[in-house]
């Protein structure tokens, strides 16, 4: 078998292992507290939000929900699913089988790695769904909100969507290292929330460019103020290429530590 | 002499700097063999075995196996090689068929059909759809064992497999460890604190202390060096007149002070037993019970509680 064989192999087993576990019930959880909670404010408080003639209704629908929502929860759900998705093994005192089986340990770290980033691409996936099946929704039930009338900016939504995405891949390999290395969920849990808390505090200082728990929301609040009309945004602003870095530094250097760790 | 399965050679390795906790140990396992090995908690038994399956980092010394050295063939050697370490690692939200499917798909080139195969071994067919979290603790080691014996493997390292088990459990892993090493063919390398487990399955023992290996030999060199002397011990209506009576036909007896009714006699051979119990029969004392002690279990607390 090759190393790939190995890595797809590993993979099946990561879907397989999800199965009945609080983490997949995390990730719809999510993926829909924030469109419902708008669905509703939308659905009762409808007069006050009705556009003026010629306003494409979605661009604030939707922007408040990507821009505004997301930069300080997905940095938490990052936190959140990786300690739980490793506490799987964790739990289940398996590091100890996995690391004795005749395969190579980096198809384990790496395909795990992957899953994850999967999960919470899925989940990214579910959220976006979410909001144009309520705006549609919405639509057929209060005509007055013009929802019917426009159609959503599919590649501006994605656009920013994907900022997001790429800007927190930094502080995944992080966590998942520290999720990984330490069997008690506390410890990545507890230093993930303290550093993710500081990231929002700190966001507004030049120096958080340096910062990957800043970064989910200086990609969409550009630390440059002339960046940071939407309009602007480009898909690779510079921190999602810092987060990249740090992914791969710590992806790279994590799994090398894993791989010469004495598993107790 | 026989092939070496395994065979390490002054290994060491220490969790911390101010302690040893293994120290320079030898370890020979012949093929085809059931080696015990065998010591008090905490002397380092799991270490060891962590150490042969490299999860932990040796600091010196060479681990060869299947005669290889194990760092520069780890899967290929892995790929012959079953183990239960400690609790067995399973995914108690699965149920037994899934525990086993990930360890198959894992290794990749497993039968369908094994998976039942391996579960009718071990007696767990029946519930294959159950989730692992509703198994007791000694369906949980029979699972352990079943994901062990998936792949066939050549070396079967099993940590305290009796662990949790209750006493038909006990017996049937006994016989199973028996059958997989007669019919199969395997070698099995068996980590207990349990003397007398490992004198009732074992060709070969090991006896580890504070991570030293105190006595390597087969199972029967170790009872015949201690067969020149047979404790044993009698229960009888009258201490004083015993004693008086084995005192004249010339035994070596000492009284067990914890218990003031046993006296314990030791004998050169078992057909001293009948001539002894005529004797004292003849002189009308009522014997109650004559026990015949196992010294290995002596032996045992001797080399490790020093």
């Amino acid at each position: 078998m090759t190393v790939i064989t190995f890595y797809f192999s590993s993979l099946k087993n990561e879907i397989l292992k999800l199965k009945h576990t609080f983490a997949l019930w995390l990730t719809a959880i999510c993926a829909l507290l924030i469109p419902l909670l708008f669905f509703i404010v939308y659905t009762i408080k409808w007069e006050g939000l009705i556009p003026e003639d010629g306003v494409n209704p979605w661009n604030q629908y939707a922007n408040e929900q990507i821009v505004n929502s997301l930069p300080a929860l997905v940095p938490l759900f990052i936190v959140l699913i990786t300690s739980l998705i490793i506490q799987i093994e964790h739990k289940a005192t398996a590091i100890k089988h996995l690391f004795a089986l005749p395969i190579p340990k980096s198809s384990v770290y790496f395909g795990k790695l992957s899953i994850i980033i999967a999960t919470v691409f899925a989940t990214y996936a579910m959220y976006y769904g979410l909001i144009l099946l309520n705006g549609n929704l919405l639509g057929s039930m209060r005509p007055q909100l013009n929802f019917s009338e426009f159609s959503p900016e599919y590649v501006f939504h994605i656009k920013i969507l994907f900022r997001s995405f790429i800007s927190v891949l930094g502080i995944l390999a992080i966590q998942f290292w520290l999720s990984f290395r330490f069997k008690n969920f506390i410890i990545p849990l507890g230093i993930g929330m303290v550093l993710v808390i500081i990231g929002l505090i700190a966001a507004r200082a030049p120096e958080s460019i340096y910062f990957p728990y800043s970064y989910s929301v200086i990609s969409m609040n550009p630390l440059d103020e002339k960046t940071s009309d939407l309009s602007l945004f480009w898909w690779l602003p510079t921190v999602s290429i810092y987060s990249l870095i740090y992914f791969l530094v710590f992806s790279i250097a994590g799994f090398f530590d894993i791989k010469r760790i004495n598993v107790k | 002499m026989s092939q070496l399965i395994v065979k390490t050679e002054k290994l060491n390795f220490s969790y911390s700097k101010s302690k040893k906790d293994i120290d320079s140990l030898d370890l020979e396992v012949p093929k085809g063999s059931i080696y015990g090995f065998l010591g008090p908690n905490g002397s380092g038994k799991t270490t060891t075995i962590r150490l042969l399956l490299g999860l932990l980092n040796k600091n010196s010394g060479n681990v060869k196996l299947f005669e290889k050295p194990f760092a520069n063939n780890r899967i290929d050697t892995l790929s012959k090689i079953g183990a239960l370490i400690e609790n067995p690692s399973l995914y108690n939200h699965l149920s037994a068929r899934q525990n086993l499917l990930i360890a198959s798909n894992y290794r990749g080139n497993i039968k369908k059909d094994r998976i039942d195969e391996v579960l009718e071994t071990v007696n767990l067919l029946r519930v294959k759809n159950k989730k692992v979290k509703t198994f007791s603790l000694g369906m949980k080691q029979r699972l352990g064992l079943a994901i062990a014996l998936l792949s066939k493997p050549e070396l079967l390292i099993l940590d305290e497999p009796t662990n949790g088990l209750d006493p038909k459990g006990i017996i049937e892993m006994r016989e199973l460890i028996k059958k997989l090493n007669k019919e199969d063919g395997i070698t099995i390398f068996i980590s207990s604190h349990l003397l007398s487990e490992i004198e009732k399955t074992c060709t070969h023992v090991g006896i580890i202390r504070e991570g030293k290996m105190l006595f390597q030999d087969t199972v029967k060199a170790l009872t015949t060096s201690q067969s020149d002397q047979l404790q044993i011990e009698l229960e009888t209506d009258d201490k004083h007149r015993t004693y008086d009576q084995l005192i004249q036909m010339g035994f070596e007896i000492k009284n067990i002070e914890h218990e003031e009714h046993l006296l314990s006699v030791s004998v050169k051979e078992k057909s001293q037993i009948p001539v002894l119990v005529d004797s004292l029969r003849k002189n009308d004392i009522n014997i109650y019970q004559v026990m015949i002690k196992n010294n290995l279990e002596e032996l045992f607390l001797n080399l490790t509680e020093n």
